[in-house]
Formats: structure tokens, sequence, C-alpha cells
């Protein structure tokens, strides 16, 4: 399907209050690869997972983003999974590198399923992902998330993750940043006694700035939310959170936790945060927390005293202070590999 | 061993003196004790010794077998074989303490041109220390320090000192936070550390510590420098006496 070039005026600016820190309209040039065409994802399925494309005119939410995947990103990629499904391999996608992609993961009943998603993008290229996840009762949704663009590629990815009760939803989003990125995860409680763990880890040096936003909107009672981000940047680099609780009247017994945290490594490099709670509902157990620092200077001292150099001795403190966030990751092979790649940018940057 | 030669200096950036004019000589196989009141400069002296940030040398040379350790980051002096026992040992999240403690030594031996320890061999020795020192094997495994008592952390100090067999050893305020037991099997695993080729200078308050480690040389600082030296009964002098008569 042919479509007119992208209008660039339709993308998301400084002014619309969501996008006041990330300005996709001020760092997408015409001629980036990818902005008016669509994208061809790869997937490798687990064994009894299929995946289908779907015309659809449906959109889930009128965001601009989604609206610009559905004008250019063509049909849908279109996952189920059946009733009861478990498998101990996981789902990966790739080709995530250029264009417009939509993509609809479907978990019925009591199903389970692992989502490993490597984003990496195309140099001068333009991504923008819209997915979109229902989980039925009780269906169990582990998303792994590993971000890395090429300095001047623009990227945003953006997850729709419906629950249905006693569901249970974990994600964990490694960024080390683009031209423009930005990974936004809005999910809906729509059945009691959800369970979601939304933690992400961005390291970003040079110009680079990657946006961690989410919305976690709740309107049914016993639900328990926890959410840990934690930021590193360096050099010119700049660092976004927006953390959104929305705890609607019926959502009584909510039990939901927010922190951010970020080192600042350099005085040129900036972090803006922008942690919120609404909350309706009276009987419930809401706090969010953030800060902003530095390496500590005695522990830095205390090590070198031991021997360790200064590198060293801030590579191993900085990686101590990003790795908690990936703790709880179930799979120790999977969780090494992010470590691995934690630890790779830091011995870059040293 | 080590020479300190008219030492000064200062913090606040430069603008508060604590070290004026000090000189002190530790020749190997030697444990000298430096006692003073509070405020007199002992902790600075571990601090300067060791190339802490802040801590501005305006004048006087320390060597370290005739090498200038000043001149040097704190992670050459550590790999020359200078060693501090804080007095307050630093906690240090998510990095456990047998990561932490390989990662000390084998930069250090990276740094002298030394081959690496390898694995086995490092977890054997370490898991014979922390046994000498009734160390639960747990603690090895916990982030450094982190959560660990006052009295846990000291001997976790002298847990790190018997692994990186250090050259030369200062100990600052060693015996704060131990209990007697405890200040005992702290004290065995210095005594075993004493050899003709290493120098220690134990920094203390209380004369308490210098029971159990016998020091060769006792001496009083005071107003940032040397007031008085004598043998180790002098240290039970001042302890009975008080810092009084050398008051700056």
């Amino acid at each position: 399907m042919m479509h007119m070039p992208l209008d660039l005026t339709n993308l998301p600016t400084r002014r619309n209050e969501a996008w006041k820190w990330t300005d996709v309209r001020g760092r997408v040039s015409d001629e980036a690869a990818g902005l008016s065409a669509a994208g061809l994802p790869k997937f490798t399925l687990p064994e009894g997972i299929t995946v289908s494309e779907i015309e659809t005119d449906d959109l889930d939410t009128d965001s601009a983003m989604a609206k610009l995947a559905r004008n250019f990103g063509g049909k849908v990629w279109a996952i189920s999974v059946p009733e009861g499904f478990s498998s101990d391999k996981p789902l990966i996608i790739e080709g995530l590198n250029r264009g417009h992609i939509r993509m609809r993961i479907d978990i019925a009943k009591g199903a389970s399923l692992s989502v490993i998603e490597h984003h990496a993008g195309d140099a001068g290229g333009f991504v923008n992902i819209d997915m979109t996840v229902t989980l039925k009762a009780g269906a169990v949704f582990d998303r792994t998330l590993v971000q890395s663009d090429p300095d001047d590629c623009v990227r945003i990815a953006t997850a729709h993750i419906t629950a249905w009760n006693d569901a249970k939803v974990s994600q964990h989003a490694l960024s080390f940043g683009g031209a423009l990125s930005r990974i936004e995860t809005r999910l809906a409680g729509m059945g009691k006694n959800i369970e979601a763990t939304l933690n992400g880890a961005y390291l970003l040096d040079d110009k680079r700035h990657c946006d961690m936003t989410s919305y976690i909107d709740l309107a049914v009672p016993d639900c328990t939310i926890r959410q840990a981000v934690k930021g590193v940047v360096t050099d010119k680099a700049r660092g976004v959170f927006q953390g959104k609780f929305h705890v609607r009247r019926p959502a009584q017994h909510t039990d939901a936790e927010m922190r951010h945290d970020a080192l600042m490594l350099s005085d040129t490099s900036e972090i803006r945060s922008k942690p919120e709670l609404e909350i309706y509902a009276d009987d419930v157990a809401c706090a969010h927390g953030n800060t902003i620092g530095q390496l500590d200077d005695s522990a830095l001292f205390y090590m070198r005293q031991r021997g360790i150099g200064l590198a060293e001795a801030r590579a191993l403190l900085t990686e101590a202070f990003v790795a908690d966030v990936f703790d709880d990751l179930a799979d120790e092979d999977l969780r090494e590999s992010l470590l691995a790649k934690i630890r790779d940018w830091l011995n870059e940057i040293s | 061993m080590l020479k300190i030669n008219n030492l000064s200096a200062a913090v606040d950036d430069g603008n508060k003196t604590i070290l004026s004019g000090l000189s002190l000589e530790v020749p190997a196989g030697e444990v000298h004790a430096i006692m003073g009141p509070n405020g007199a400069g002992k902790s600075t002296l571990s601090y300067v010794l060791t190339g802490r940030d802040g801590y501005d040398v305006s004048g006087g040379d320390v060597t370290l077998d005739g090498e200038d350790l000043l001149e040097m980051d704190p992670e050459e002096r550590a790999a020359k074989g200078m060693f501090l026992s804080f007095q307050y040992p630093l906690e240090i999240p998510g990095v456990p303490t047998m990561t932490f403690l390989k990662t000390a030594l084998n930069a250090q031996r990276r740094a002298r041109g030394e081959e690496e320890m390898a694995a086995p061999e490092f977890l054997k020795k370490a898991r014979a220390l922390a046994k000498d020192l009734k160390m639960k094997p747990e603690m090895l495994k916990r982030p450094l320090n982190v959560g660990f008592s006052g009295g846990e952390k000291k001997r976790m100090e002298i847990f790190q000192m018997m692994m990186l067999e250090p050259r030369f050893i200062v100990m600052d305020e060693t015996d704060s936070g131990l209990d007697v037991d405890a200040l005992r099997i702290v004290a065995d695993g210095v005594n075993k550390l004493r050899s003709p080729d290493r120098g220690m200078l134990i920094i203390t308050h209380y004369q308490r510590l210098l029971d159990y480690i016998v020091p060769d040389r006792v001496h009083v600082l005071s107003g940032g420098k040397i007031a008085a030296s004598g043998d180790a009964d002098f240290a039970k002098k001042l302890e009975a006496e008080g810092y009084d008569a050398y008051a700056a």
C-alpha cells in the first residue's frame, strides 16, 4: 500500500504535555528511513504459537503515534496464545529496525508467554511500534526489552497492556538510548487481583536520549504494582522518566510503589522526572520515590584504597546501582546477558 | 620502611591546618602506636597516608621503602602495599564481598606485574581465613558490609587485610565497636601478620587494644605533630594520666 509521505506536523512536539521532554518532531528529519513505510518484524515462535497478519482499522487508543502506526504500518501482526499455553521458550521479536509496526498479542485464560524484544535500529532510521497485549484471567506475560539504537535513530515503542483478573505482568526494559527513544508502557487493570512489575534501566552517554514513560490505570480492587526504574547518564545525555499511577475509586486495596533513581556521572547530563499519583480510592497503599545523585566519593575512596582503579571502582558501583532492577528476572541466563550489556557499556564509557 | 618527614596537611581547601610538621619513622618489622586526644589529627594522618581527596599536603614528604607516596593515586599506594583499616568501613551495596576482594587483589597484582590469583585458590584462602576469624561463611556472599554490625565490619577489615597481605598497615580506631572476644580474635589476626618485612601503625584513642597488640613504640599526636614518644609502657602511663600534659 502506497501512502503520501508522513506529514511531520502530525508528530508530537514539546507543546504536548506528555511529550514535553521528548520532542519527536524536533528530532525527526523528513528523510528518516522508514518514516512513511511499514516495518518488517521477525518472529521466532515457541512451538504451538503462530503469527498471522490481519487487516483492521481498529484503534485501541487515539494517540498520535498509534494513528500513525495505523496509517503507515499496514496489517497487524497478530499472535494468539491458546488457553493454558506455556513454554520454556520465549517468543523473540527482532527486525524492529525501521518503519511503523503494529502488533497484537492475545494471551488466553491461564496461558503464559515470555517475550524478548530486540530493538536495534538502522542508521538514520525512524521506528514507531504500536503493540497491544491482552491478558485474560490468570494469564502471565513476561516481557523483556533491550534497546540500543544508532545515535541518529528515532524510536517510539508503545505497549498497551490490558489485564483481566489474576493476571501477572512482568516487564524489564534495558535501554541505551538513541537520537531519541521513548519506551512507553500503558497498563489498564480491568479485573481484580492483578500483579504487575514494571522495571527498567537506561544508560546513556554522548548526546543520547531515552524516555521511559508509563501510565498504570486501575479501575478494580486488590492490584499490586511494583515499578523501579534506574537511570545512568553521562556526557550530554538526557534521561526522562514519566510515571503515573491512576487509582480510580473502585480500585480499593491497591498496593502500588513507584521508584525512579538516577545517577548523573557528568555535570552536563540531564535528568527529567515526573512521578505522579492520582488516587480516588481511600483504602490504598501507594508510594513513589525519586532520587538523583552522584557516585559516593567515600565508597570510591574505600575501593581505591583496596587497590581498585578509579574507572573500575566507578563501573562496579554503577553496575551495582543499576543491576537490582533485574534481580527478579526469573531467567538467569537472560538476566546475565543484560548485565553483560551493562558491563560492556560501562567499559566503553570509562 | 615508612618515613614521614615534616608533614603538614590541611582540609577545607587548605584553610584548616590539621597536621603541622609531623615526623615519624616506622622501620620494617615494627609496630608503632599513635595515641592522642580527639581532634589531634589522627584520622587525618591515616587519610593523608592513603591519598584521600580533600586532604591537601602543604609541606613535607612521605616515603614507603624510599618511594614517594604523596605523588601516587590511592590505588597505586595500595598496590605498593599500603592498607588502611577504616574507622568507619564503608557499605558497598550490590557488590558481593568476594567479588570486591577478588577485584581488589587482582588489581593490585596486575599493578605489580604479578599473575592474577585464580578463583579456586582465592576461594580456598578466603574460606580458611574466614574460619580463623570466626566469620559466618554467608557474610562473604553478602554485599560488602551491608547490614553488618559495627563489630562485623571491623572483623571484615581484618579479613581483607589478611587476604591482601599488605606491606604496611594503618589501623584507625580498629578497637571501636568490638567487644572483648572480638577484640581478641582481631588482635590474633593482626599479630599473625607481624613479620620482619612488614610495618604497622596503630591509631587509637584508648590503650586497651595495645594490651593485645603490643607496640614497639608509642607516640602522642597533639597539635598536628608528635609531642612525645615512648615504649609500650608509655601507653599505660598515657591512659592513667591523660593527654593534658601534651596539649598543644
